[in-house]
């Protein structure tokens, strides 16, 4: 009987090349792909939007977003995704779609969106200006503080976007999740916007 | 290195001595210095003759000292980089510059095409729709190319673009366009309260006519006001300060484009680094501070190199240093004007002569003229002699009638200013006609904008920062910024003195629009001819269409348009100004989409294996996809197709469709729902089954094709097709939220989600028992045709299982999460080793739906109905779905439809082309005997012969019928046979085996 073995590969496996990109000196902007991570949709069933919150406070100690936000729980992130639903990012099958049937049965539809998606964590100094080269959506700090979301496209493509906590040196993060057959083609267009202003490129197994 | 640069004074201006710059005019090597524009080093190197006029090759030297300049054009740089039509005027000067003259051969002195100038009377105004007329089929051939080569401008490089471009986005609660008094002062008020602005300059230096015309501020030299609002704009963290950067239109919702050259001034853009950016600024006020263009008089020989704007001489002579003329004459009609002879006199150069056309001068210029020993001429500027070696003499119509003559080499021409109401008007803003200042000022400006300063037709300094902070202050308010603005900079107004002067009289060519090659009478001749209208005129005469937009020669073409028609100037009115302000490259908005990154493109799960296995890509839609797996040794594509269909249909295959669109339907009214959006009912579909469902569109026509399965009670799993994957979800959420809000429902697109493989054959089976845990039981009984369930796999991981089959043979789809996608390809290869697996393309995939006749999207096509495609019976007459009604329409039933049918070339030997006619035997080829066409063909290794599907008229009714496959396009005309569309297994027992 032939061996099989199941490897895991992240949409952009073949693309992310570690180390620096572009421009020498100080990189301007740093890229980190987050692989295989847990992500489910959860969608209110009809007039069941108040017993979906309950359940997710239940659940993860906070109450799910109803705005554009993400927000951050000691094991989860959950980020806004439109009007009564949500997104649960997680590690290890915490919050795994197996984990959450049961929390939100006869409240919530769940859809597991865990490969349909790549996340790519964006920071440093020239991280605002490399995105504005990509979004639409005004990133000052005033306006899309730590915790803000938005459901948005880059180079025409499907983006959810929000702001992670701050890195240890106050520099600001900005989380994408991509749909994962565009992923390739989005992240040429990101080193495309980034090589100005010189660029490390990393991936990690740990969320922010 | 400093070389010549005779015309360049000692001291003084804002060029960097320190850093002398060489650079090439048509081969000649010259000097100059950072800070020049190519304009000014050729002014410093004493070039007066620049470029050949667009019509009449007529000799042109430098007019303007910005970007409305119509006769300096350049072609900069060489090679692939080569670009047409630059301005010398704003092309900054680098080391190493090259440029050349444009539109004259075989060289600028002497241009063999100058004889146009001895036909000038055939080249009037319209005068392509007049002449060249007969016989008709030469303007094609023979009459527009000559044209077009006579004319034209520049050449465009002919080779792809080495460089890159950028888009991006900013956002900012004020933009203002333009940095000078009144740009500066707005945004320093709307700095200081706190506004988060954007400030744009399209020169390299900030300051606006402030670098020319100096002046004092709050008691300081205008350099060093300039120097202290920069340092303090700068030091606000949400000033945001762009030079090289124009704002160039205004778009709905408080957008702005703005295209800034950001290594233009570079020979080569460093590693990494754009050459230009295109900018959309969404702000919520803007304040235009773009100053105002002044405008010429007309008169005969006003195009003679060395007759340049007095504005424009100023500003070469105090901010580069550079001296246009030894000698000046200046033509005035007001006040400001005789800035350039003070200038002159100041600078020791000599002043001819003032030529002024109004009644009286001021006694202190009358001083001015004592002081520098010339003479004021009340009168006009009636001609001038010279030629491409510049001004000599100037001819004087003096008041009362005299005539006078004056030698200098230079002339400065002020007609007064005209405010740049370009931004303002681009919404179908009217600007309004403002007497006091003889100009037309913004009126109608869209919303959130402002102009201030002598954009709003303020001209005097004092009224400029007054004008220029307030509207920063109001524009900051608005956005909700209430900081203290602390105090505003002052300083006096000039005094202001006009008489409208637009046309002198007089013999030879007196231009309007100097790039165009438009003169007083063309305008004269399109009013005699009817073309009263500004908007006729300018299309007749082509005022005002050339890159300068016309910005030197709009207002005096309706003035004269207005005297010639005895209309007032607001009454004759403006064109309509549309955006952009400058030229934009191409390149700017296509930024980086262009070559292999045109657009976004999708990859499938299996896609880097099937690199490793040598498959030639197909791009449907953004995907690529493997198209078919060649071997060594194999001649063609045919060959490899063959072999991937015979491999199937014998043994077995797979083939990635992870493409189809796949969206999660969830819910308690799950089934409800779906039996609404499909034909047939799917909430009768037992949990663990597939069912092939059929979509209409409201209008009762086809939408699209899939299979869908339940997976449990309240979850069912869609399929799309590839093409129509996004159409559908937004189709289905517009029925969720739209029609049916009722319906408890949810719809998640998990396209992504899935890696899904379609493996097919009769040895299927026996592949998938290698694979799947042996607990799952996968004969007929335990695992029957259409059956979808999880099952287990070696190894551990969990596949869901769908027993369905285009292909028509034994198969199954099976789905994994799309990261094993890559795993699942490469085992299903070590699983089907024993068989001979055999991976297929789209290509093979094709082939055999043929041969089974399923429909694809060529039939698929928008224009039929699931009766046309065989699919009527489908048709639920017990429930209501979409399209239900509408399918019903007496056209859409009638009886002699143009349906699927199966088709076959009589010679067996011959290859069917999708695309050709079918025509009945005997007829005539035409319209009238057309009875439909050839949808989808393929070589049938089953059948050894070349088939297809088609739409014909009755086609059903008529198997076995000779009729004509008629293909003009490819000049073919043979007999083929229609017949059964399913042409391979057609009882279906292979795929339920």
């Amino acid at each position: 009987m032939a061996d099989f073995s199941w490897d895991i590969r992240s949409p952009l496996d073949r693309a992310l090349v570690a180390g620096p990109y572009g421009a020498q000196g100080e990189a301007g902007v740093s890229l980190t792909e987050i692989r295989d991570f847990d992500l489910v949709q959860v969608m209110a069933r009809r007039g069941k939007a108040g017993e979906m919150m309950k359940a997710a406070t239940a659940r993860f100690g906070v109450a799910a977003p109803e705005t554009p936000k993400a927000i951050g729980t000691a094991d989860a992130t959950l980020i806004w995704s439109g009007p009564d639903q949500f997104l649960v990012l997680s590690k290890d099958g915490k919050h795994s779609i197996e984990a959450l049937d049961s929390v939100f049965a006869g409240s919530a539809s769940l859809s597991d969106q865990s490969h349909a998606r790549a996340l790519i964590s964006v920071s440093g100094d020239k991280a605002r200006a490399m995105l504005a080269k990509l979004s639409s959506i005004d990133l000052h700090p005033d306006v899309f503080g730590v915790g803000a979301a938005a459901a948005t496209s880059m180079d025409h493509t499907s983006v959810t976007l929000w702001r992670g906590q701050d890195r240890a040196d106050g520099q600001a993060v900005f989380d994408l999740l991509v749909f994962a057959t565009f992923a390739a083609s989005l992240w040429h267009t990101i080193l495309d916007a980034a090589a100005e202003y010189g660029v490390t490129i990393g991936h990690s197994e740990d969320l922010a | 290195m400093r070389g010549d640069q005779a015309n360049r004074l000692n001291d003084g201006g804002l060029i960097d001595r320190s850093t002398p710059l060489n650079f090439r005019f048509d081969g000649k090597i010259l000097f100059g210095f950072k800070g020049d524009t190519l304009a000014s080093a050729l002014i410093a190197n004493g070039v007066k003759l620049v470029g050949r006029s667009f019509k009449y090759h007529r000799p042109r030297g430098i007019l303007t000292a910005g970007s409305e300049e119509p006769n300096a054009l350049v072609e900069l740089r060489s090679g692939a980089r080569r670009e047409p039509n630059t301005k010398a005027t704003t092309a900054e000067l680098y080391e190493g510059l090259e440029a050349a003259s444009q539109n004259r051969w075989p060289s600028l002195k002497f241009d063999v095409m100058s004889v146009n100038q001895l036909f000038a009377p055939i080249f009037v105004a319209g005068f392509y729709y007049k002449t060249f007329m007969w016989p008709a089929k030469f303007w094609e051939a023979i009459y527009e190319p000559a044209i077009r080569r006579a004319a034209g401008l520049g050449r465009a490089a002919g080779v792809s673009d080495p460089d890159h471009y950028d888009k991006a986005w900013a956002h900012c609660d004020v933009v203002i366009a333009g940095s000078g008094p009144a740009g500066l002062a707005a945004a320093l008020a709307a700095g200081r309260s706190g506004a988060r602005v954007i400030l744009c300059e399209e020169d390299f230096v900030l300051g606006g006519r402030l670098l020319a015309d100096g002046g004092t501020i709050d008691g300081l030299p205008a350099a060093e006001w300039i120097a202290r609002a920069v340092a303090e704009l700068e030091a606000m963290p949400d000033v945001r300060i762009m030079t090289r950067t124009t704002l160039f239109g205004v778009y709905d919702g408080g957008t702005y484009g703005a295209i800034e050259r950001v290594n233009d001034h570079l020979p080569v853009p460093p590693k990494h680094q754009v050459r230009q950016r295109l900018w959309r600024i969404v702000a919520k006020r803007c304040v235009v501070a773009a100053g105002a263009i002044e405008r010429p008089i007309v008169f005969a020989g006003n195009d003679t190199p060395g007759v340049m704007m007095a504005s424009a001489m100023r500003s070469y002579i105090n901010r580069y240093a550079a001296t246009p003329a030894r000698r000046i004459a200046l033509f005035t009609n007001n006040e400001d004007g005789w800035r350039t002879a003070e200038t002159a006199i100041a600078t020791g150069l000599q002043v001819a002569a003032v030529i002024d056309a109004r009644p009286d001068v001021s006694p202190a210029h009358r001083a001015l003229a004592g002081r520098g020993g010339f003479p004021v001429l009340h009168g006009s500027v009636s001609g001038v002699d010279g030629g491409k070696n510049g001004v000599r003499k100037i001819s004087v119509s003096l008041t009362g009638g005299a005539r006078g003559e004056v030698e200098a080499d230079g002339l400065a021409v002020s007609g007064g200013w005209n405010p740049a109401v370009g931004l303002t008007s681009y919404h179908r803003g009217r600007p309004k006609w403002r007497d006091d200042i003889a100009a037309f000022v913004p009126d109608g400006a869209p919303p959130g904008m402002a102009a201030a300063g002598a954009a709003n037709g303020a001209f005097g300094l004092g009224a400029c920062l007054r004008e220029g902070f307030e509207a920063g202050a109001a524009a900051a308010r608005d956005a909700g910024h209430s900081g203290n603005i602390g105090s505003m900079s002052v300083a006096d107004d000039e005094a202001f003195s006009l008489t409208p002067l637009w046309h002198v009289a007089g013999k030879g060519k007196a231009f309007v629009d100097q790039q165009h090659d438009v003169t007083a009478s063309d305008v004269e001749l399109a009013q005699r001819e009817g073309f009263e209208s500004v908007e006729h005129l300018k299309r007749y005469t082509t005022l005002g269409m050339a890159t300068d937009q016309g910005k030197t020669s709009n207002i005096a073409g309706l003035a004269i348009m207005a005297a010639v028609s005895g209309k007032s100037i607001p009454e004759t009115g403006t064109t309509i100004y549309r955006p952009p302000y400058v030229p934009v490259a191409i390149g700017a908005f296509a930024g980086h989409h262009r070559d292999e990154n045109f657009h976004a493109t999708r990859l499938t799960p299996s896609h880097h294996w099937a690199v490793e296995q040598g498959a030639v890509f197909v791009d449907t839609g953004l995907w690529k996809r493997a198209q078919w797996y060649p071997r060594a040794g194999e001649k063609d594509w045919l060959e490899s197709v063959t072999r991937e269909v015979k491999a199937v249909r014998s043994g077995v295959g797979f083939c990635d469709v992870s493409t189809l669109g796949k969206i999660d339907v969830h819910g308690p009214d799950a089934g409800a729902f779906l039996d609404r959006v499909y034909i047939n009912a799917f909430s009768s579909l037992a949990v663990g089954k597939a069912r092939y469902g059929l979509m209409l569109r409201e209008d009762g026509i086809v939408y699209d094709d899939g299979t869908t399965s339940r997976l449990a009670e309240d979850h069912y799993f869609l399929t799309t097709t590839t093409a129509k994957a996004g159409l559908v979800m937004q189709h289905l959420e517009f029925c969720r939220q739209v029609l049916f809000p009722e319906l408890d429902v949810q719809l998640t697109s998990v396209s992504d989600q899935w890696a899904q493989f379609s493996i097919a054959g009769p040895k299927t089976r026996d592949l998938l028992k290698e694979i799947v845990d042996p607990a799952e039981d996968l004969s007929s009984e335990g695992f029957p045709f259409m059956g979808a369930r999880e099952v287990a796999l070696r190894g551990g991981l969990k596949a869901r299982l769908f027993r369905i089959s285009f292909s028509g043979e034994m198969a199954f789809e099976i789905s994994v999460p799309a990261r094993y996608g890559e795993a699942m390809a490469r085992n299903l290869m070590i699983a089907g080793k024993p068989f001979g697996v055999t991976p297929y393309g789209t290509e093979a995939l094709g082939v055999m739906r043929i041969e089974k006749g399923h429909v694809a999207g060529p039939e698929l096509n928008g224009t039929t109905t699931a009766a046309d495609l065989g699919l009527g019976k489908m048709m639920s007459t017990k429930k209501d779905f979409i399209g239900r009604v509408m399918a019903a329409r007496e056209a859409l039933v009638a009886p002699n439809r143009q349906v699927v049918v199966g088709i076959k070339p009589t010679d067996k030997a011959r290859r069917l082309r999708s695309g050709a006619h079918i025509i009945p035997k005997g007829e005539t080829p035409g319209p009238e005997n057309d009875q439909g066409y050839v949808t989808s063909v393929c070589f049938s290794p089953v059948l050894d012969q070349w088939i297809g599907l088609g739409l014909v008229e009755r086609g059903r009714e008529r198997i076995g019928e000779i009729v004509r496959a008629h293909d003009p396009l490819r000049g073919e005309d043979y007999d083929v046979e229609l017949c059964n569309s399913v042409f391979y297994d057609p009882d279906g027992g292979r795929q339920r085996g």
